[in-house]
């Protein structure tokens, strides 16, 4: 008896001592950062990622969440803005040549990398050089395919000629590959670049321990505008839960990425700033069509028909995206509103179906990733199709498996999207060009023509129209059923000033101030 | 008992070497490409390619296990496709962030546990009794991850005693350090003192039974110099038992509850790698795990002779 009582009593006290603890260091938090009380003496941030950061070289990157670190650690020849226009960034200006076929870029003078390396125009001629060697195996190739040279012309004046006119040059320019990395680091740290990273940008990196955290100070020479925030420390919460957690409870002061079912909570809190922009990506189904059932083109239309769009953003995603027509969201220039959201129809469904010799429906295997949106989505979708007589089978499966199998076309349909470019040719073109890098199996020549076409001509309006021609004919082939365009969400205390939500979803904290 | 712990050291030797030619054959048949995955979706056949021969990974396998098993006889445990640090390096940083978690979680744990235990088996049929078996029962089937969002709702959130999650080294900030443990610790120890409280309380209650416990009372000892100093020391073998088995579990690491405190631990990293598949850092993580409950179980039979004298730790034959 006595025992016990000393044990209930030791460990009320335990805990007694810890709030005791916690109340004389009340705005401590994990790393020693102030939160929101004395915010206003500590001039720091810290920022929730939805994820940790994999690769901290941009030219080897294909993660989304690295890019946003790298918005602050590198500058990029140009970058876009709020309203996706192309502004001036490292290159101060530029002129295309009449045929297209050359950019000559004026690049801002006297700037240095974190270590003190000058940049100019033989730094971008390496790094240029560096994401065109095959031998890297680096993401970057691929992007950068239509690049023939570069050429220096005077120390900050560089010439990048290409092979064929290519449209989305500039804004392919915007990300990765037109971030420059500093050739001594690279040249001295081999492949451990990516554990010091150094660039250009706002931010030096400081330290990193993985899945803990990433710090990054304040660069004093920069040579923009000085950046206002002293320190930003990324930490990495994968489970959308903890970061809104730790958003609220005053340890983190800006997060990415909000579950469908916390956006109202965060818009009803009164110290939170939730800003919502519409999202350039698209989400949908893969359907494989150079296997059975679907490389029947009657089944994928009406698959297509059965699909009620509304009804799966209204209830899987809370109304936190809008119904998808094509793989260009409304806020591109080449978005058309006379390509229009497939309405459901059964009825045609099943007449389609009847005229192809399936008067019954048919069956397919439908894999998706695990999560619980997924399955949602998925569920939704298979009584969806059910009305119909189209049997859904659901597969759930590991994503980097899924991968490979979309890779090996073991597939019959699959749940996979994409975040988005851009230009729509990060979008269409990859999606529907025969060997497009994020198309898997699905060819045809018209299409192949209209999206060469968009890609090489050089006024934007004749581009536009061929892409309309590109959706028009994807919505009749359907080899990609299309569902929502997912909103960007981030999250703020209302401490913090000057943040800018960019579509390309990346956080830029140059202008960022913390009152 | 020279004898016996060359024997388990060899032993422990070959069982490490099963493992590791296990890890690796799992690894490597595991579905997913590391250089599609570094490279992501929209990366072209070639560039993957190019990266395989790069990571060395168009090696035949049994190359690849040379290499990797040779290195690591020379303490290089190879570096981490992802970004080329080395995977010692990032086992260094995970462990001791795993050690501590599972020595707070086992003292938290023992520290209910083993009073619990006693109570509910001296006092069989009364209301502790019930308070703690009903306690024990609720400990392990409340599953730790659900006790963790708990636990940080109303410590964290409500009350505000304690930071909600994240990690600060104990050799940087010790008070803070502390404070971040307090409640993942409990969040996971809570499960083990149920089932060293149930254990204990029955292998007490069949101690208790026993004719040398008899004999002491009749000796005219009191209670708690037989409770303490006969019966429990008795009835702690099969506690030590579960009790090693189980902080080996913790060396693990705890992924959920890692994941949940934002805690920087192994069992997150193992995820993580396995995700990305980044063999060298899953081979890497997964062998240290085995050394751990090799080591554990190793030590926990050497506790066992100083437990109990009769139990012999021979070398053999």
């Amino acid at each position: 008896m006595k025992k016990s009582m000393l044990l209930i009593t030791s460990l009320i006290l335990l805990f007694i001592l810890a709030a005791c603890n916690q109340d004389k260091s009340s705005s401590s938090n994990a790393t020693g950062e102030k939160t929101a009380t004395e915010k206003k003496s500590e001039n720091t941030l810290v920022v929730g990622l939805d994820d940790d950061p994999p690769q901290l070289d941009p030219h080897f990157s294909t993660s989304a969440v690295d890019r946003q670190v790298f918005q602050n650690i590198y500058d990029k020849l140009v970058d876009i803005n709020e309203e996706l226009e192309i502004i001036p960034g490292l290159a101060k200006k530029w002129e295309i040549s009449e045929d297209e076929k050359s950019y000559v870029f004026y690049l801002e003078e006297g700037v240095k990398f974190h270590d003190g390396t000058d940049f100019n125009a033989e730094a971008v001629k390496w790094n240029f050089d560096r994401m065109l060697d095959d031998s890297l195996g680096l993401p970057r190739t691929s992007e950068l395919s239509t690049v023939d040279k570069v050429e220096v012309v005077d120390e900050y004046t560089v010439k990048i000629h290409l092979k064929e006119t290519f449209g989305p040059f500039l804004s392919i320019l915007t990300d990765r590959a037109g971030m420059m990395v500093s050739p001594t680091a690279v040249e001295e740290k081999g492949a451990d670049f990516s554990n010091a990273p150094v660039g250009t940008g706002p931010y030096k990196f400081v330290e990193r321990v993985k899945q803990d955290y990433l710090l990054v100070e304040k660069n004093e020479d920069y040579w923009g505008e000085k950046p206002k925030v002293d320190s930003i420390t990324y930490r990495p919460y994968s489970d959308e839960n903890v970061r809104t957690t730790n958003f609220t409870s005053g340890d983190v002061d800006i997060i990415n990425k909000i579950a469908a079912k916390d956006v109202e909570t965060l818009k009803n809190n009164p110290s939170v700033t939730v800003s919502e922009k519409e999202g350039i990506g698209f989400q949908g189904v893969y359907l494989n069509t150079t296997t059975e059932p679907f490389n029947n083109k009657a089944l994928r239309q009406a698959f297509d028909l059965v699909i009620d769009r509304k009804a799966i953003v209204d209830v899987a995603l809370q109304g936190t995206a809008i119904p998808a027509a094509s793989a260009i969201a409304p806020g591109s220039w080449a978005f058309d509103d006379s390509i229009k959201v497939k309405e459901t129809d059964i009825e045609k469904a099943k007449e389609i179906m009847s005229e192809a010799g399936y008067p019954d429906g048919f069956t397919f295997t439908l894999k998706i990733s695990a999560k619980v949106v997924e399955e949602q989505i998925a569920q939704m979708i298979q009584s969806m199709a059910k009305e119909a007589g189209i049997e859904v089978k659901i597969e759930t499966v590991e994503f980097g498996t899924m991968l490979e199998q979309m890779d090996n076309l073991q597939f019959q349909a699959a749940r996979l999207g994409w975040s988005g470019r851009i230009d729509p040719d990060g979008n269409i073109h990859s999606l529907f060009r025969t060997g497009g890098s994020i198309n898997y199996g699905y060819s045809n020549e018209k299409m192949d023509q209209y999206l060469d076409a968009a890609r090489s001509a050089v006024e934007q309006k004749d581009r536009k129209e061929w892409y309309k021609k590109a959706m028009a004919l994807g919505q009749e082939e359907v080899p990609y059923i299309f569902l929502y365009h997912e909103s960007d969400y981030k999250a703020y205390k209302n401490y913090i000033e000057g943040f800018e939500h960019v579509p390309d979803q990346m956080m830029r904290f140059k202008g960022v101030t913390v009152q | 008992m020279v004898n016996f712990i060359i024997r388990r050291l060899g032993l422990m030797v070959v069982i490490l070497f099963l493992v590791s030619i296990m890890i690796f054959s799992l690894v490597h048949i595991t579905p997913g490409d590391p250089a599609r995955m570094m490279l992501g979706q929209e990366a072209t056949e070639e560039a993957v390619e190019a990266l395989r021969a790069r990571l060395g990974l168009d090696l035949p396998l049994y190359q690849q296990y040379l290499n990797w098993a040779g290195g690591i006889l020379q303490g290089d445990f190879g570096n981490s496709l992802k970004d080329n640090t080395p995977v010692l390096t990032v086992l260094m940083q995970k462990i001791p962030v795993t050690i501590q978690l599972s020595i707070f979680a086992f003292f938290i744990s023992l520290l209910i546990a083993v009073p619990a235990g006693i109570i509910a088996a001296t006092r069989k049929g009364t209301f502790w009794d019930y308070a703690s078996t009903t306690f024990a029962l609720s400990g392990v089937s409340i599953p730790p991850f659900f006790l963790g969002i708990l636990f940080i709702y109303i410590f964290a959130i409500i009350l505000g005693w304690f930071p909600p999650s994240g990690y600060v080294p104990i050799w940087e900030d010790w008070k803070q350090s502390i404070l971040l443990m307090v409640l993942p610790a409990f969040a996971v120890g809570i499960r083990l003192s149920a089932e060293i409280a149930r254990m204990l309380r029955s292998s007490m209650l069949e101690v208790l039974g026993a004719d040398y416990i008899r004999t002491a009372y009749a000796k005219g000892l009191l209670g708690k110099p037989v409770i303490i100093g006969h019966a429990l020391r008795n009835a702690l073998i099969p506690v030590v038992t579960v009790s090693g088995l189980q902080l080996a579990t913790f060396l693990g690491g705890a992924v959920i509850t890692e994941t949940i405190f934002a805690i920087p631990g192994i069992g997150r990293l193992v995820v993580d790698a396995i995700l990305t598949r980044d063999f060298p850092v899953v081979q890497g993580a997964v062998l240290c795990m085995a050394l751990a409950v090799v080591i554990i179980n190793f030590l926990t039979d050497i506790l066992y002779s100083i437990l109990d004298p009769r139990i012999k730790l021979s070398g053999g034959n």
